[in-house]
């Protein structure tokens, strides 16, 4: 009985390597045209994944078509092999544990469980796509405050990033009664009191992924500006408890710092100065 | 409103020191912009999505510096800085650019 079987299964044995070829070739098409058109994602090549899953997909039909049977997606491996090889070791050494490396092994996994990997696939895109375009959000909102109104509740509001008073900013900033100067003027008559820097730290904000993509981008903004807005204040308080009323070669910078980005760190810093008198006119 | 990254402005005469002004601008992740850039950038020439989303956010990053300029009655804005900082977000693409400078009014 098992000799019959085994007999069987090697008269397909052309089939199954044309169908194999083919998937290869396919896959190594999709791979080849996702390379010239830079087809990218987070400047991570979306061939890495989608030359695998061509290639699978290709071997199964041609395999069910000529033997009528899947043969486990051989293609599929040999073309996550090429694009690792070629995407992480020949145009790109950073061979890792990364989002690539985890999205390919997920292809080897769906040629062995398609049906699970491809439904958890599906999941996983559309939230994606539903978080990125807010979809989700404005439909739950809509659900909500259709039953609200059915109840005769009161609608919920939009979530409102309120904006930034830029007005009010500027004219906080230049009512210190301090000279703040972006450069060192030649002529300007001073007393030097010395390298003067502050840092303002703002913990990235957790608490706002409610919010569509829109506003969350408003509200980091908001932030930064008042973290900017904190930091040359402070910068004036030191520099003026050191006897001074002006800072010269002011310079403002933002780095993103802590575990994992978890903080934005803002420094001013500039050399402090006790100015005798207005800078001249030039 | 004359904007220069120096510290004169040639045959010009500083009147007046008006203060600090500021302009900042985000661009956060954009997964189609960041999905099509490449075909853009092969399809049609050189000009690529990026490029054209830097230049809107410096653009609103100097207006927001020039009215607030404005605000203070200057009519220059000199010792510009300007610059570009990855703060992160989504996969590290969101970028801050910031435009600083003195506001002056000149004759």
């Amino acid at each position: 009985m098992n000799m019959k079987t085994d007999k069987n299964e090697l008269i397909h044995i052309p089939e199954a390597f044309i169908s194999i070829i083919l998937g290869t070739a396919s896959g190594l098409l999709t791979y080849y045209i996702f390379l010239y058109f830079k087809i990218a994602i987070f400047g991570w090549n979306l061939g890495l994944l989608f030359a695998p899953l061509v290639a699978g997909y290709v071997e199964t039909f041609f395999a069910e078509k000529l033997i009528g049977e899947s043969i486990g997606a051989i293609s599929a491996f040999i073309l996550f092999l090429v694009t690792v090889i070629y995407g992480f070791i020949i145009d790109n050494a950073t061979l890792g544990y990364n989002i690539i490396t985890f999205g390919s092994i997920i292809v080897i996994v769906q040629a062995a469980v398609p049906t699970l990997v491809n439904y958890f696939g599906i999941v996983v895109i559309i939230s994606m796509l539903s978080y990125l375009t807010g979809f989700f959000k404005k439909l739950t909102d809509k659900i909500d405050n259709t039953i609200r109104r059915f109840f005769g509740k009161e609608e919920k509001e939009e979530d409102i990033v309120i904006p930034f008073d830029d007005r009010e900013s500027n004219e906080k900033l230049n009512s210190l009664d301090f000279t703040f100067l972006t450069y060192a003027h030649p002529k300007l008559k001073y007393d030097n009191l010395g390298y003067f820097y502050t840092t303002t730290v703002l913990e990235r904000n957790t608490h706002i992924f409610h919010l569509s993509p829109e506003n969350v981008e408003k509200k980091h903004l908001n932030e930064l500006k008042e973290g900017k807005d904190e930091c040359l204040i402070k910068l004036s308080e030191k520099i003026k408890k050191a006897g001074g009323n002006g800072v010269i070669d002011l310079e403002i910078s933002y780095i993103l710092n802590g575990l994992g980005g978890s903080c934005f760190q803002i420094i001013s810093s500039g050399m402090g100065v006790k100015i005798k008198e207005e800078p001249p006119a030039s | 409103m004359i904007l220069t990254s120096a510290n004169t402005l040639e045959n010009k005469t500083i009147m007046e020191y008006k203060g600090i002004v500021t302009g900042e601008s985000l661009i956060g992740a954009n997964i189609y912009k960041d999905l099509f850039s490449g075909v853009r950038d092969v399809v049609g020439g050189r000009t690529s999505t990026y490029e054209e989303e830097i230049k809107k956010a410096r653009d609103i990053a100097f207006q927001s510096m020039k009215e607030k300029a404005e605000q203070l009655g200057a009519n220059a804005i000199i010792g510009l800085k300007i610059s570009y900082d990855n703060l992160g977000g989504t996969m590290g693409n969101t970028i801050l650019i910031t435009a600083y400078g003195t506001a002056i009014i000149y004759e």
